[in-house]
């Protein structure tokens, strides 16, 4: 089974690095306090899940991640089909989103705060705000990229501006879309961490700063690892999804 | 007549002067926050106090960020200005640091530069009145937090009933503003901008003089591994910025100070000139660390007892 | 015209007429979104200047048009975006180096793919500030660590469009290229890489501006000189004018440097437009 001996080379990789890890660790090329070896991060990792403890900072981050990012997304998509629709509405926002858009967002975290506040509202809108800019892009491109043969045709078969949207739009700018809404989901993450680590008092972000503060280095290592057990898996769900909505893609 | 033995004699002796200046010109990377707590450091490089010891420091700031004693531990820099809490927490958990010089001390000084403030009109006069409600600090298990809540207990309150979020201090009064927190223990420039502002807050109360008049508060701090191997490097910086805080604390009112400060916090000189700058320590007093640490422990920030003497370089206690 | 730019670029010359006639029309109507802006910028002035919003954080536009004039006066503007494009340039090179190396590579040899895949794909999910911490750890805080975690951020990218690239080649190229006798690296050299070519150029355009939103955040986190520093040195010394000088500096910068980009990449293919796949 070719999918079985490829998934075996993967995890292979994977504990040949923790081996070598460890065995860095052991010969004493690194200072052990700054990078502890697995076999004493895993007792921490084991503590964490074991007691539960992981689930509150594990809610809060995806919590805020998943409104940040519905929201850019449904933002971003209605924004992109009307952007790509209407030559007046590219021509009134598009220079409002090339200025927005290279602007770091933790950049605006003063301005945001004046408007926001310091709570869960300003962070979820800087998620948001940062994961909008490649779903809009891409559906914009996708929108634009349809062929004008089929938006042709509807108009031959007197379909309303609704129904071709609905109908040709919509479909065939989807892979597009799905390209940005995969960006958008590691783009959302990072920020959600960011957000977390420069201005809260939880979630996994805030945790892995505050145990580097306080120089726990083996539960700030444990965390780290939480979280990139959350990356790969939002990454698998979304191309879980992916696959089910554009099974005609070929891979 | 100069034989040629005589004139190898000259060449050696010349190349070996030569290289002993050369030696002695070491150079210490200092890490720092851009407050006003550090500016003896730059005043004793502004003077020259450093160069005349064959010192050249390389200063490099770091504003409220993950830095700090990692950064030393990582051989980023070699002395740092840092909190007492922060440097406790570290040697607890196994890293060796030193002590090299005093920083910043609460002396009785007539003006605050730091402290609880509320909004006007708000009713808040003790620790119970803040149950409840919401504390902003800039960390959480830091110095400000610690005597936060040590404020809370001495006057009355329960620190476990009140709320505590951490808070950039420049986002701190907008916060208090938008009513998100009620409190906030606040620094320059900040302090001084609320409670110029009487309309909008007013103080509550000092915390740090409160609870423990002649806190240490910050410090400068290597590595132990850094003391052992540089120690008559770190005598010369030692003495020469002992002569900076001395400078310092004889021309608070001196517009070369104003330039100086507002040359590294990048502040405007008339903002600078607003501030109530307050005297600075040469000397580490163990005793007031000492009250620090079992203030830290009461918290249940540390569990064991720290060696200060052993950490503490003894040229700074004297 | 970053957006309609990019569109057009990739296009078939089919649709060519289409975009052209659209090209006229956008020149004409962006006119109302730089209207757009103008307006909102008077709004900020007049939320200042009026006290709807009273903030230190929020000066009056004004003020920050003086701020930004002063600063780029006296150089220090340039100073600050002078030290973040040399980091970010410095990390984007790597990031883009190693992206297209390892792309080309895993792309070609299964073996290869199959061992170090997984180990890229954890990477490029983990979120970089969460690695920021333990890594100031071990880099210390000067610009090895910033330029450590731009090349982080524009690996992924790079490597995954030019592996996409890599992997979606036309079988056909490689056969013939097998039945002319071309070695392994010929083959890389004349095949490969200038029909992986758009793929890549695709993945070091996202990796751009990802570079510099890294180069901001490292600053601001753990840094001494750069924008991200200023940002955050500007906000402690009470001087917001100065710091919103700095932001709007920042979008100019990224909003050249895309359109630097798009010169560059329209030049390249242009080039090689005839191996182009479609």
């Amino acid at each position: 089974m070719p999918e079985l001996g490829r998934k075996g080379f993967g995890l292979l990789s994977i504990l040949g690095v923790l081996l070598l890890w460890e065995l860095i660790c052991r010969a004493g090329l690194v200072n052990v306090s700054l990078l502890p070896p697995p076999s004493q991060i895993a007792p921490a990792l084991w503590k964490i899940l074991a007691s539960g403890s992981f689930l509150v900072p594990l809610g809060q981050t995806l919590g805020m991640l998943l409104i940040g990012y519905t929201i850019a997304c449904v933002a971003g998509v209605a924004l992109g089909l009307l952007m790509g629709c209407s030559d007046y509405l590219y021509g009134l926002l598009e220079p409002l989103v090339e200025v927005i858009r290279p602007i770091p967002k933790p950049a605006l975290i003063p301005a945001m705060v004046v408007f926001l506040g310091i709570g869960a509202g300003m962070k979820i809108t800087m998620v948001a705000l940062a994961a909008l800019f490649p779903v809009l892009i891409n559906t914009l491109q996708g929108v634009r990229g349809v062929d004008p043969v089929l938006l042709a045709t509807a108009r031959t078969l007197g379909c309303s501006r609704l129904e071709t949207i609905r109908k040709i739009i919509l479909p065939a700018s989807l892979p597009m879309v799905l390209i940005g809404m995969r960006v958008s989901l590691s783009m959302g993450l990072v920020l959600v961490i960011l957000a977390e680590m420069l201005a809260a008092e939880s979630g996994i972000g805030f945790l892995i700063l505050d145990l580097q503060r306080s120089f726990q280095v083996r539960p700030m290592y444990a965390w780290i690892a939480i979280l990139a057990a959350v990356g790969l898996g939002l990454n698998v769900l979304f191309e879980m999804v992916e696959d089910r909505a554009v099974p005609w893609r070929a891979k | 007549m100069l034989s040629m033995k005589k004139i190898n004699r000259m060449v050696l002796i010349a190349t070996f002067t030569a290289l002993a200046t050369a030696a002695s010109a070491q150079t210490v990377r200092v890490n720092y926050i851009p407050i006003t707590d550090v500016t003896p450091l730059f005043v004793a490089i502004d003077k020259g106090y450093f160069a005349a010891e064959g010192l050249t420091i390389v200063p490099t700031p770091s504003v409220g960020g993950a830095a700090g004693v990692p950064g030393l531990m990582a051989g980023a820099f070699d002395v740092m200005y840092g909190n007492v809490v922060s440097t406790m927490l570290a040697q607890q958990q196994g890293f060796k640091l030193e002590v090299i010089a005093a920083g910043t001390k609460q002396f009785e000084n007539p003006v605050n530069t730091n402290g609880l403030v509320a909004r006007q009109g708000d009713s808040i006069k003790t620790g119970k009145d803040l149950e409840g409600k919401t504390v902003a600090v800039n960390t959480r298990n830091g110095i400000i937090w610690l005597f936060a809540r040590a404020w809370i207990a001495k006057s009355g309150g329960d620190p476990a009933k009140v709320t505590f979020k951490e808070v950039p201090f420049p986002q701190m009064l907008d916060a208090l503003r938008g009513k998100q927190i009620d409190a906030a223990f606040m620094v320059n420039p900040f302090f001084n901008a609320a409670v110029t502002d009487a309309k909008d807050f007013q103080l509550v109360a000092a915390p740090y003089r409160e609870v423990q008049p002649d806190v240490e508060v910050g410090h400068y701090i290597s590595t132990q591994d850094y003391f052992a191997k540089n120690k008559e490097t770190l005598v010369k910086y030692g003495r020469a910025f002992r002569k900076g805080v001395q400078w310092y604390n004889a021309n608070l009112r001196d517009p070369d100070l104003v330039r100086i400060i507002s040359g590294f916090t990048k502040m405007q000189p008339d903002l600078v000139a607003k501030l109530d700058l307050q005297r600075l320590p040469e000397v580490v007093n163990l005793g007031s660390v000492a009250t620090t640490v079992k203030l830290m422990k009461d918290n249940g920030m540390i569990t064991d007892d720290i060696d200060l003497a052993a950490m503490t370089d003894p040229n700074a206690l004297k | 015209m970053t957006i309609a730019a990019s569109l057009t670029r990739g296009e078939l010359t089919a649709k060519a007429p289409v975009r052209r006639m659209l090209f006229g029309e956008l020149a004409r109507t962006r006119l109302s979104g730089a209207i757009l802006i103008a307006l909102l910028l008077l709004l900020w002035e007049v939320s200042a200047a009026r006290g709807w919003i009273v903030s230190d954080n929020w000066p009056r536009f004004s003020a920050v048009l003086v701020a930004a004039y002063r600063g780029l006066l006296s150089g220090e503007l340039a100073e600050i975006l002078g030290a973040t494009m040399y980091r970010m340039l410095a990390g984007y090179a790597v990031g883009c180096i190693l992206g297209v190396l390892f792309g080309l590579l895993l792309g070609s040899n299964r073996i290869l793919d199959w061992t170090i895949r997984p180990l890229i794909e954890i990477q490029r999910t983990l979120p970089s500030p969460a690695i920021i911490p333990p890594l100031i750890l071990f880099l210390g805080v000067d610009d090895t660590l910033k330029i450590f975690i731009i090349m982080l951020a524009v690996f992924p990218p790079v490597f995954v469009n030019t592996y996409g690239g890599v992997r979606g080649l036309d079988e056909t190229l490689l056969l013939t290229a097998r039945t002319f006798g071309l070695s392994r690296f010929d083959t890389l050299r004349k095949i490969v890489l200038p029909a992986t070519l758009p793929a890549m150029t695709a993945g070091m355009r996202i990796a751009l501006s990802l570079a510099l939103i890294m180069a901001v955040i490292g600053e601001m986190i753990s840094g001494a000189s750069g924008v991200g520093n200023y940002l955050m040195s500007m906000q402690y010394a009470m001087r917001a004018d100065s710091m919103y000088a700095a932001v709007i500096c920042l979008a100019a910068a990224g909003y050249l440097l895309n359109r630097i980009f798009l010169v560059l990449e329209r030049a390249v293919l242009h080039w090689h437009h005839s191996t182009r796949m479609e």
